[in-house]
Parts: C-alpha cells; sequence; structure tokens
C-alpha cells in the first residue's frame, strides 16, 4: 500500500520521509501513554493526614514510604517514616524517601513546595476535594491515579451511600410536614475547642455533615472555616444540639467552664451536649462512621 | 484646669466602659433588656469589659512606672520578659495536664509563672545592693528571647490542641473572662496601683537620676525595689487574666504625656485610666467586626499600637534624650 502510494507520486522520497515521521511520532504517542496507565508508582508520600487514610482504606499501605507528622490514622501509618508537618514538610525527607509520587492537598500543603518537588523532577499528584460531596470523586481519581481503581471506586460507592441515605434522625422527624422545613431545622453547634472557643463554621466536612442529616449549622454566619467564636452569639443562636470534639482526653474538664457560661441554651439544658470523636476533622474514609456517630447521638 | 481634665478622662472611662459593655457583635439596648440580653449582659459581657478595664488599667500604669525607672521611652511592662514567662509556664501547665484540679489551675500557674521570672529578672538586675536600670532591661531582655524559645520550641513540637491554648496566652483573649478570677486580679492590680501611685514623687526623683534622688532623701533602691514590685504584681495579675496583650503598657504612657506632662503623680493614675478605656475599646472593636468570629483584642491594639510605636520612633526627641 505505501509502496503503491509513493510509487504513484512524484517525488516517492520525501512521502517515505513523512511517512517515518509519523510513525515515529505515533510510536513514541504508544510509548509515552502506555506507561502512565500501566506503570504503578511503587513508592508513594502522603502528604496530609486524610490522603493517608484514603491511601490505607484503598489497599496501597505497603507502597506508603513516606507520611506526615500528624498521619496518625490508622495505627500503621504511625510507624511509616515522617516527612514532617503539612505546612512545612521537609524538601530534605521527601527527597532521600526516593518517591515515585508525592501525593499533597490543596487543603493546607504549600503550593511552593509542589513547585519545588516539580523542579526536582519528581511526580506530585493533587488531590482536590474539599467538601464531602466531592470526596467519593476524588477518591476515585486518586485512585486511577496510583493504580487502586477497583478498590477507590469500592471506597468511593461506600461514601456515596452514607451521603445520599442518612439515617434520619428522629430530631427532624417529626417536625416534617406542617409547618416551614427551616423553621423545623434542629440548631446545631460542633465545637472543635472550648476554650479558646472554636467552632466549625462554614466549608468544614462537619458543616457537609450536618446538613446532610437535615440539621442547621448554627455557626452558619461565620466568615471563616474554624473561627475564633463569639460566647454570646451561642446564647443567641440559641443551639438545640451542642457537639464537643474529642481533641483530648479530659475534653469533658475543658468543657466545664464554658457550658457552665452557657448553661441556659437549649442543648446544654436539655442534656443534648455529645462529645463526638475526630472522625469529622478529615475528609476521609471515616467521615462514614463520623455520620453515623453524629445522627446515632440524636437517637 | 488639670482637675477639668481628669474629670474628663473618668467620664471617659465611664462611657467607654459603657459602651463597650452595650455595643458588640450586637447592640443591647439598656432599657428593653429581654431574658438573653440580661444574660449575655450579666455572665458575659460585664466580667468580660471588667477583666478589659482591670488589665488595660495594671498595664497603662506599669508601662508608665516602668518608663519612668528604666529611663527608657520605649519599655513596656512586657519588656522584662513577664509575658514569655507566664505564656511559657500556662503551656506547661496545660501540658502536664494541671487543669485538671480546678478553673483556677492555669491562671494561678500563669501567674506563678510571671512572679518566678520577675524575681528572676529582679536578681539579674542586682548589683551592690539595689536594681539598676540597665541591667535589669538587659535581663528581661535576655530572658524574654529565652522563654520564648522554649515556648516555640514546645509548640512547634506539641499537638495542635496545646498550640490553641498556649496561643491564647501568647495573643491575649478576653473571652475566658469570669467572674470567679475578678476579685484576685482586682485586689492585686489595685495593690500595686496603690504602691506606685504612692511612690510616683520619688519615681519623679528617680527619673532625674539617683544622686539627685539621694540628695532629695529618697533612698534609691529600695524606692527602685518597691516600684519593680508593684510592676511585677500588676502585670503577672493581668497577664493571668487574659494573657499577654502588648502595647497598651507602651502607648497608653506617651498619650498621657502628650496630655497631662511627665508628673508621675498625674501620669500614673492617668495611664491607668486611659489603658483601661482603651483595652475594652479594643476588646470591643475584636469582638465585633468580624462577628460572631472573634478577634483577639492583643492583634486590635497592635494594630493600633504599631504605627504609633512608629510613629514615636520617628520623633527626633523621643530616642535622643
Amino acid at each position: 500500500m505505501e509502496l503503491t502510494y509513493s510509487a504513484a507520486t512524484k517525488k516517492p522520497g520525501k512521502i517515505w520521509l513523512l511517512n517515518f515521521a509519523v510513525s515515529i511520532l505515533l510510536l513514541n504517542y504508544i510509548l509515552s501513554a502506555s506507561p502512565a496507565s500501566a506503570e504503578i508508582p511503587g513508592r508513594i508520600i502522603s502528604l496530609a493526614p486524610n490522603i493517608t487514610e484514603i491511601l490505607f482504606a484503598i489497599g496501597l499501605d505497603n507502597r506508603i514510604v513516606g507520611v506526615t507528622n500528624f498521619c496518625d490514622y490508622p495505627e500503621e501509618a504511625k510507624r511509616k517514616p515522617k516527612v514532617g508537618g503539612m505546612s512545612t514538610p521537609s524538601l530534605e525527607a521527601v527527597v532521600s524517601l526516593k518517591p515515585c509520587i508525592v501525593v499533597m492537598t490543596t487543603d493546607g500543603n504549600p503550593k511552593e513546595f509542589e513547585q519545588r518537588l516539580r523542579s526536582l523532577k519528581i511526580k506530585t499528584y493533587i488531590f482536590r476535594a474539599r467538601t464531602l460531596t466531592e470526596l467519593p470523586q476524588g477518591v476515585r481519581d486518586m485512585g486511577l491515579e496510583l493504580g487502586a481503581k477497583e478498590k477507590a471506586d469500592t471506597l468511593a460507592r461506600k461514601i456515596e451511600t452514607a451521603i445520599n441515605n442518612p439515617p434520619t434522625p428522629p430530631f427532624t422527624k417529626g417536625g416534617r410536614g406542617g409547618i416551614t422545613e427551616a423553621s423545623q431545622k434542629k440548631r446545631v453547634l460542633f465545637i472543635i475547642w472550648p476554650e479558646p472557643l472554636i467552632v466549625a463554621g462554614p466549608g468544614t466536612v462537619i458543616d457537609d455533615a450536618i446538613s446532610i442529616l437535615g440539621l442547621e449549622n448554627a455557626a452558619y454566619r461565620s466568615k471563616v472555616s474554624y473561627p475564633k467564636y463569639s460566647i454570646e452569639e451561642i446564647i443567641r443562636q440559641s443551639p438545640d444540639i451542642i457537639f464537643i470534639g474529642k481533641g483530648h482526653e479530659n475534653i469533658k474538664e475543658v468543657s466545664k467552664r464554658l457550658l457552665k457560661k452557657i448553661a441556659t441554651v437549649p442543648a446544654v439544658k436539655k442534656g443534648n451536649v455529645f462529645y463526638l470523636s475526630d472522625t469529622l476533622y478529615r475528609l476521609g474514609p471515616r467521615v462514614i462512621n463520623g455520620i453515623e456517630e453524629m445522627a446515632g447521638c440524636l437517637k | 484646669m488639670s482637675k477639668i481634665k481628669f474629670l474628663f478622662l473618668i467620664s471617659v472611662l465611664v462611657i467607654t466602659f459603657s459602651v463597650s459593655l452595650f455595643l458588640g457583635p450586637r447592640i443591647i439596648n439598656p432599657f428593653e433588656l429581654n431574658g438573653t440580653d440580661k444574660e449575655i449582659l450579666l455572665m458575659i459581657r460585664l466580667p468580660r469589659v471588667i477583666v478589659a478595664t482591670l488589665m488595660g488599667m495594671a498595664l497603662g500604669a506599669s508601662g508608665a512606672v516602668l518608663q519612668g525607672i528604666l529611663r527608657n521611652p520605649l519599655a513596656d511592662p512586657y519588656i522584662l520578659g513577664i509575658s514569655s514567662g507566664s505564656a511559657l509556664a500556662a503551656t506547661l501547665g496545660l501540658l502536664s495536664g494541671m487543669y485538671m484540679f480546678s478553673n483556677f489551675s492555669i491562671p494561678l500557674t500563669a501567674f506563678i509563672g510571671a512572679s518566678i521570672v520577675s524575681i528572676l529578672v529582679g536578681l539579674f538586675g542586682w548589683k551592690k545592693g539595689g536594681l539598676w536600670p540597665g541591667r535589669l532591661l538587659l535581663a528581661g531582655i535576655g530572658l524574654s528571647f529565652l522563654f520564648y524559645a522554649i515556648l516555640m520550641l514546645i509548640i512547634s513540637i506539641s499537638a495542635n490542641e496545646v498550640t490553641r491554648r498556649a496561643l491564647l496566652w501568647i495573643f491575649g483573649d478576653l473571652s475566658i473572662a469570669e467572674w470567679s478570677l475578678i476579685p484576685y486580679g482586682f485586689l492585686f492590680i489595685l495593690a500595686g496601683l496603690y504602691i506606685c501611685i504612692s511612690r510616683a514623687k520619688a519615681l519623679n526623683a528617680l527619673m532625674l537620676g539617683d544622686d539627685f534622688a539621694h540628695s532629695l532623701g529618697f533612698s534609691v533602691h529600695r524606692e527602685r525595689l518597691l516600684l519593680f514590685a508593684s510592676v511585677a504584681i500588676m502585670t503577672s495579675a493581668s497577664v493571668s487574666l487574659g494573657g499577654t496583650i502588648g502595647f497598651i503598657g507602651l502607648i497608653i504612657p506617651h498619650i498621657v504625656r502628650f496630655l497631662a506632662g511627665a508628673d508621675n503623680k498625674k501620669l500614673i493614675p492617668l495611664s491607668a485610666l486611659c489603658g483601661g478605656a482603651f483595652l475594652c475599646i479594643a476588646d470591643m472593636i475584636g469582638r465585633t467586626i468580624m462577628s460572631p468570629a472573634e478577634i483577639p483584642s492583643g492583634i486590635i491594639t497592635a494594630i493600633i499600637g504599631s504605627p504609633y510605636f512608629l510613629y514615636l520612633l520617628r520623633k527626633k526627641d523621643v530616642l535622643s534624650t
């Protein structure tokens, strides 16, 4: 075919050259495309605790060669080599672990660090999910990149199920119907730390979980994700339920003073103050348990 | 004339006190109080405004006294390392789980830390039977750097929660104000104020030089020790009430000097009044502008204070004297 074509033209030499060039390009394309999807990065460094949790959940534990100082879940994560904090990872530590890929997040890792890694020819992958609804797709994309497509897909589907079919808390069940739904929504305040008072505002996983359960975040007016909150605003917004994150073993002792100050709000008066684990602090696989735990308190 | 100015300043303090009581994230109308308003007013705002006033008074007066005994216009109560010492003590207290015992433990730890640092600075500043201004200043700066370095070391290697609480002692946080601590703070600060106001005459003489003070019949070392002790008591009490709040001790005495002259008999009480008023206003701004979030008042005072500090630095007559 090629021969007849070149025979038919008046300048066979040039056509041959063109064909050669095209085939080289094609070959080059095939060669460059196939390793990207076929070659699985063997040595992974995670620069965020939630990413570490996802990597463990999609069965990549053996390939993780480095994590941050804050990666404390699951237990095995603590035994992985440390590369520094989320905002202050050590470039030397990362480079010396000879990673095939460094997984980073837009939520807490410095952008400059990614640029420096790239300038050192170290491959990076950026996990971009920031909300609960973005999480399943984020897990899928990351799984695809790291060669764990199936397990990532399974985890993503589990999270989707938890988000789309939340256990309806009885708190909102009874009220639906008669009056408008907005006025029926119970107000919830999630206290991250009582002193100084830090609460979960909009744009946090906790806020997402609260709205998934059909509740309303009392700190919805905040412009910051984790504001240092005004105590008198709590009294004014009079939340029906207060969750306090177990950031510390003795959290009950630490919160005593605050609870005394806001003793008149409905949540404290009716005893609807619950201590929750830290499962909703991170956008990772444990959010499923977090939503369940939160719903469980409302029974 | 000066009496009118004094009355004017007292009324300014009363007005700022009530303004910061009724203004805030939401305005409370004192004539139409509902249950929630009343509760917020009595349980949250009133203790907070009182603490702000007390701290501001302590810091303003301490600054005025310290600028006098150190003969340095840039001295501020924290230059003696009291803030870093108490912050370090409070952080160590938090780490060791001290807060378990009672509500008082952390403010108490902060107070003890501040007192220990004051004594240390006093010891380093002591030579030949008395305190020497230059030695005090350098000892304070040296210890301050050391304690901050240790504090930063602890913060950089410890968990997030401790860091958050430690920051409270560095930036100052009046939201922890509550009634139970006020009587103690009041007592200490009042005692400090009493000592330094009663020694104001001696401070006037000390500022003119040790020889001059001696020739006027003052026991130089005794007076300096008393004045230093009053500063230490007031600053330690204020730190344990609500952490470190910068710039009040530095700028308020200077403003008062412009208004009422450098006579310490007026300067110290007026600096106390203005300091109290300034911190009330700064705290009110801090809890209002970003509502429902709060900005620590130490940040507000620094934002207002730093430009003024730089302005003072530019003025020739401040540093060349």
